[in-house]
């Protein structure tokens, strides 16, 4: 079963991350990269990303035409999605397990950030990856 | 470049399994054309659709480190209902894929024109994070 597991934070959100100490930041890096690891291992993990900052996020439609009209302008309360991680697990049990241990990555001062993170099952269980 | 395309929901958006058949059978054979193209042109990476919103959890880790799972969200979140991963040359390409997408038929064959939202991937975490 495939499920995404989806990091997000509003703008102010971010603009508080980038003021963490240096020495926070490695250690939450470590910790997500040790998960990373760990899922590596047990044959779980299917692909991570992290996103570039919500300031460089655009909002597309098309016109009549189908010619694109982009927009990069957003309401303050939107949550924008920061990173993703990929997990091919066998139970949704495990994929709030794996959700919590991201939740508990450490933040300033050492203290779990706690975020939210959303867990959300693929509609297939096909990969349709190429 | 890489960026990820993605196509938000609110819970409302529920209303698409009401559309006639016909209308989802044209919806889906657009997508599937879409995909198609991107991956005869070498730019797809990824494309997957999310199971609906009512099976979505929020989890956060308790102080043990244990995931606690909500499943109640805002009435206006908006939920990830796809994604997909292009590797393109440049931003208009990914503004121009976006359009194609916003403009997916929807009931009755018109155009949907919905908010596409795009965001550029890191190739990584900064180095001095590593």
């Amino acid at each position: 079963m495939k499920y995404i597991l989806l990091m997000s934070g509003t703008r102010a959100g971010v603009q508080g991350y980038h003021a963490w100490s240096k020495q926070d930041i490695e250690a939450h890096m470590a910790v997500l990269h040790g998960i990373n690891e760990d899922l590596t291992a047990s044959r779980e993990f299917v692909a991570t990303q992290g996103l570039a900052d919500p300031h460089e996020a655009k909002v597309v439609r098309g016109e009549k035409n189908g010619v694109p009209v982009t927009d990069g302008i957003f309401p303050e309360s939107k949550e924008f999605l920061l990173g993703y991680w990929i997990v091919d697990v066998a139970s949704a049990e495990r994929a709030y397990a794996i959700a919590g241990q991201i939740s508990a990555a450490p933040g300033p001062g050492g203290k779990p950030t706690n975020m939210p993170i959303e867990v959300r099952q693929f509609a297939s269980h096909e990969s349709k990856s190429h | 470049m890489k960026y990820m395309v993605m196509m938000n929901t609110m819970k409302a958006g529920q209303g698409v399994p009401a559309w006639p058949k016909k209308d989802l059978q044209a919806h889906i054979a657009f997508m599937m054309g879409l995909n198609k193209e991107l991956h005869e042109r070498g730019e797809l990476v990824s494309a997957e659709g999310l199971s609906f919103p009512n099976q979505a959890k929020l989890v956060r880790a308790g102080k043990d480190g244990r995931p606690i799972t909500d499943g109640v969200f805002p009435e206006s979140k908006e939920f990830l209902a796809g994604f997909w991963i292009i590797d393109v040359d440049g931003p208009e390409r990914a503004y121009a894929i976006a359009a194609r997408i916003s403009a997916a038929p929807g009931a009755g064959g018109t155009p949907l024109n919905m908010p596409i939202e795009l965001r550029p991937i890191m190739s990584g975490p900064p180095q001095e994070m590593v």
